[in-house]
Parts: C-alpha cells; sequence; structure tokens
C-alpha cells in the first residue's frame, strides 16, 4: 500500500494517507480539549460588538482594510525595485513583445556560452 | 501494513500529540521565566502557561457580531492539529519520527505555513480592523521568512547528497548523519551560517518580538487575535506552544541531532529518559539563544523592515553559507574530508 500511495520525487516524498491518519489523530485530541472549553457567551450585547479601544464603531466601510494593502510591506521593504519595474509595465503589448524577445535573446546566448 | 499496526502508528501520534502540548507549554513557561530574570523580574512560575490555558478553557467564547462564525471557531482548531502535526515528521530524542518514512523536511517546511495560515483565516474572519491588519502583516511575514527557509532546508540536504547520504531530504538520514560530520571547514562555516539563518526564522514562526508585527499588542492591541477569547483563544495558545516544541525539534534533528546514548552505555529504558531529558535541555539552549535572548534585547521591526531583513540580508547570507558549502564539496577531494 505505501509504496502504492507514496508520492517520491527521487529526493522528496509524502505519503497523503498517513498525513491524514496523523491529522485525524490530532484532530480527535484537538476537538476533545475544544469540547472541555466553555461554550457559551451572552449573545446580543455589548460581548459581541468589535473591539476598538474603547471607540464607537464607525460605518462598517469606513474601517474596511482593503486586500491591495496586502502586499504594502513588500511594495514599502523593496521601493527601488518597483520605483524601476512598475514603470517598465506600460500596458503597451508592442514593448511585452519587445522585453520577451529581448529576454529569449539574452537566455539563448547565456545558454550557448556555457554550454 | 496490518490493521494492528496502523492502530499502533496512531497509538504513537496520540503520545507525541500529548507531548507537543505538553512540552511546548513547558518550554513557554522556560522562556517567560528566562525573559523575566533577564529584567530583574521574578516573573511566573514554570507552569503558568497550564494554568492560563485552563483559564482560558473556562473563559466564555465570544464570536464578534461581525465575525464568520464558522471560520473564526475553525481556525483555532486547525492551526492546533497542523502544529502538533508536523512533529510527527520530526525526531524527537532517540526516537525516529513516527510518520518518518512518510515524509521528509520540504514535507515539514511547507506543514510550517499550515498554522499561520489558519492564523490568517481567523484573522481576516475576525470582522476587526485590528485583526485584517494583523492578518495582512502575517501574509507577509510568512513570505518573507520562506525563502530563507527554503535555502537552508536545501543547503542542508544538498550536502548531505554530495556526501552521498542517500534520501538526503528525510529527518532519518539527516538525524543519522550530522551535517558537521561530512564537511570540511569550508563546510563547516556554511553550516554554522545556516544554523545562525534558522535561529533568525524561528521568532518569526513564532510571532515573537522583533518580528511579532501581526500581533503587536501596543500598535494593534493583539492584531491576529483580538477579537478572540475563551477555548478558540486557548486552542491558539496551545498551538503556539506546540509550534514552539516543533521549531525546536526542527533546528535540533538538523544541527544537534546527537544522543546520550550514543556516548554512554545505558540499560534501554534509562537511554530512552535521558535521551529525552537531553532533548528537552537542546530545546530549551535553542530556544534561549534564539528567541528569548532576541526578544528580550531587541525592539519589534517594522513590516517592511522585516522583509528587508529576511528577503534581502538573511538570504544573502544564506546564499552565502550555501556557496561555503559547495566550496567545501569542491575542496574536500583535495583535503580528503567530507565525501
Amino acid at each position: 500500500m505505501d509504496l502504492l500511495l507514496t508520492l517520491d520525487t527521487g529526493a522528496g516524498f509524502w505519503n497523503p494517507v498517513f498525513w491524514v491518519l496523523g491529522a485525524a489523530v490530532a484532530g480527535v485530541i484537538a476537538l476533545l480539549l475544544y469540547s472541555l472549553g466553555e461554550k457559551g457567551y451572552k449573545k446580543g450585547t455589548a460581548q459581541e460588538a468589535p473591539f476598538l479601544s474603547g471607540n464607537p464603531e464607525p460605518e462598517k466601510g469606513l474601517v474596511h482594510v482593503r486586500s491591495g494593502n496586502l502586499y504594502w510591506g513588500f511594495l514599502d521593504a523593496m521601493e527601488g525595485y518597483y520605483r524601476r519595474l512598475v514603470p517598465l509595465h506600460t500596458g503597451d503589448l508592442h514593448d511585452y513583445v519587445l522585453w520577451y524577445m529581448g529576454m529569449t535573446a539574452l537566455f539563448l546566448v547565456v545558454v550557448v556560452v556555457f554550454r | 501494513m496490518t490493521p494492528a499496526e496502523i492502530a499502533l502508528l496512531a497509538a504513537w501520534c496520540a503520545a507525541l500529540s500529548l507531548f507537543a502540548l505538553a512540552g511546548g507549554l513547558l518550554l513557554s513557561g522556560i522562556d517567560r521565566k528566562l525573559a523575566a530574570h533577564m529584567q530583574a523580574r521574578i516573573g511566573p512560575p514554570i507552569r503558568q502557561p497550564f494554568i492560563d490555558t485552563v483559564k482560558l478553557l473556562q473563559k466564555e467564547n465570544v464570536v464578534p457580531a461581525n465575525a464568520i462564525p464558522w471560520l473564526f471557531s475553525a481556525a483555532p482548531v486547525v492551526a492546533l492539529v497542523s502544529s502538533v502535526l508536523v512533529l510527527f515528521y520530526i525526531p524527537v530524542a532517540s526516537t525516529m519520527p513516527v510518520l518518518g518514512a512518510y515524509g521528509d523536511l520540504v514535507l515539514v517546511m511547507y506543514l510550517l505555513t499550515v498554522p499561520a495560515l489558519a492564523l490568517v483565516a481567523g484573522g481576516f474572519a475576525s470582522g476587526s480592523p485590528y485583526a485584517t491588519i494583523g492578518a495582512q502583516r502575517e501574509m507577509v511575514t510568512m513570505i518573507a521568512y520562506e525563502f530563507p527557509l527554503a535555502i537552508v532546508v536545501i543547503g542542508v540536504a544538498w550536502r548531505l547528497g554530495a556526501a552521498g547520504i542517500s534520501h538526503p531530504f528525510a529527518l532519518q538520514s539527516i538525524a543519522a548523519n550530522p551535517v558537521w560530520s561530512v564537511t570540511g571547514p569550508l563546510g563547516l562555516a556554511g553550516v554554522f551560517i545556516l544554523l545562525v539563518v534558522l535561529a533568525a526564522i524561528t521568532p518569526a514562526e513564532l510571532s515573537r518580538i522583533p518580528f511579532d508585527t501581526q500581533e503587536a499588542e501596543t500598535e494593534l492591541a493583539g492584531g491576529l487575535l483580538v477579537e478572540y477569547s475563551g477555548r478558540n483563544l486557548a486552542m491558539f495558545t496551545l498551538a503556539q506552544a506546540a509550534k514552539t516544541l516543533v521549531l525546536a525539534a526542527v533546528i535540533v534533528a538538523v544541527f544537534f541531532p546527537w544522543n546520550l546514548s550514543s556516548f554512554l552505555a545505558m540499560p534501554g529504558l534509562l537511554a530512552q529518559a535521558a535521551d529525552l531529558l537531553f532533548f528537552l535541555l537542546k530545546a530549551v539552549l535553542v530556544l534561549f539563544f534564539a528567541v528569548t535572548l532576541v526578544r528580550v534585547a531587541m525592539a519589534r521591526f517594522r513590516i517592511n523592515e522585516l522583509v528587508s531583513f529576511y528577503w534581502v540580508y538573511l538570504s544573502v547570507i544564506g546564499l552565502a553559507g550555501i556557496v561555503l558549502l559547495m566550496a567545501d564539496v569542491v575542496a574536500g577531494p583535495l583535503a580528503g574530508v567530507g565525501v
């Protein structure tokens, strides 16, 4: 059974069946512990309001964090890189084809030189 | 494999799960105590994380009105299960990994991302701007440290493979053939650099200072976990504890796999007990230098500084380590060592 189900890349290997078995055992223990905890709370009270350091909740649209901020850390940390990279994305297909051909030519030269 | 063997495997997994939880909470307690002493405080007793967890289980489990309830409640359980699961693939003391024949270090690397993804899912499901910002920062942090982590994993396995070790990504092979023992002087420097890189990744994996931007109590009021309470928060606390033990076990397995029983002749059970104590000692030392000392000595990085740190500085340092390992393979036959 193992030989049939273990995924082997030649270097790495993984058997999803035993992964599921391990997850099931850990899951049972986790759920047992979870079931030991207190289940309830006072529904419909201020407990359910979001914690905003005591401030009243503004309209939801105003406090919604947009997904565009997801990569803010990267954009800010590698600002120098993006400052050069973004202007290259002109939206003109001719530019992209030129880049594609130029890079392909470069790779061909590299492959020929290092063969 | 027979049903009896599968049942035995499941029993081992259950025992390891309990060990992951207890050991993780113990290591967290030691970390808090050591940090307190370094700050000239008495600090909480070592058993404090156990007390905290029990107390959390007794508290009300509030689900905020803005939350997505099923995802909000499922995320902590998924985080705990995935944190514990990693330990099944890692050797603990002289015990080889329970599922070691069914997954390798690359799998461990990927499994380590699952608890973080569960945290992110829980944060986004909280419906709180603090938690959303925390979740976004966690995503960025995770993407930032994955590359240097991959450098360490591939560097160690590649060097073992170059030394003729079969299945170099398997943790049994890595533990049975310490990477230090197959390298020459250049390789030793390379391995040491990779150890430093992995130690620098550990606080980020554990969301500890200086890489706790996603929780950042003073800034985001708890960030990802701001809306969590009761048993949901207890699950995240246990997941964090298990992950602490898991990360220590990974560093020990890859870089310090020696056991006392290899050096001292002891009867079977005593040898296993001694190896287990020695493993815990190694885990405490690893966490002291990688987590406790760092979090006491440093302030929090901003998220953009964190990305620069991992993607630029640490990646370059890690690649330098790999270059040294490659140079070691080239120089090895000349010096008569390492291959």
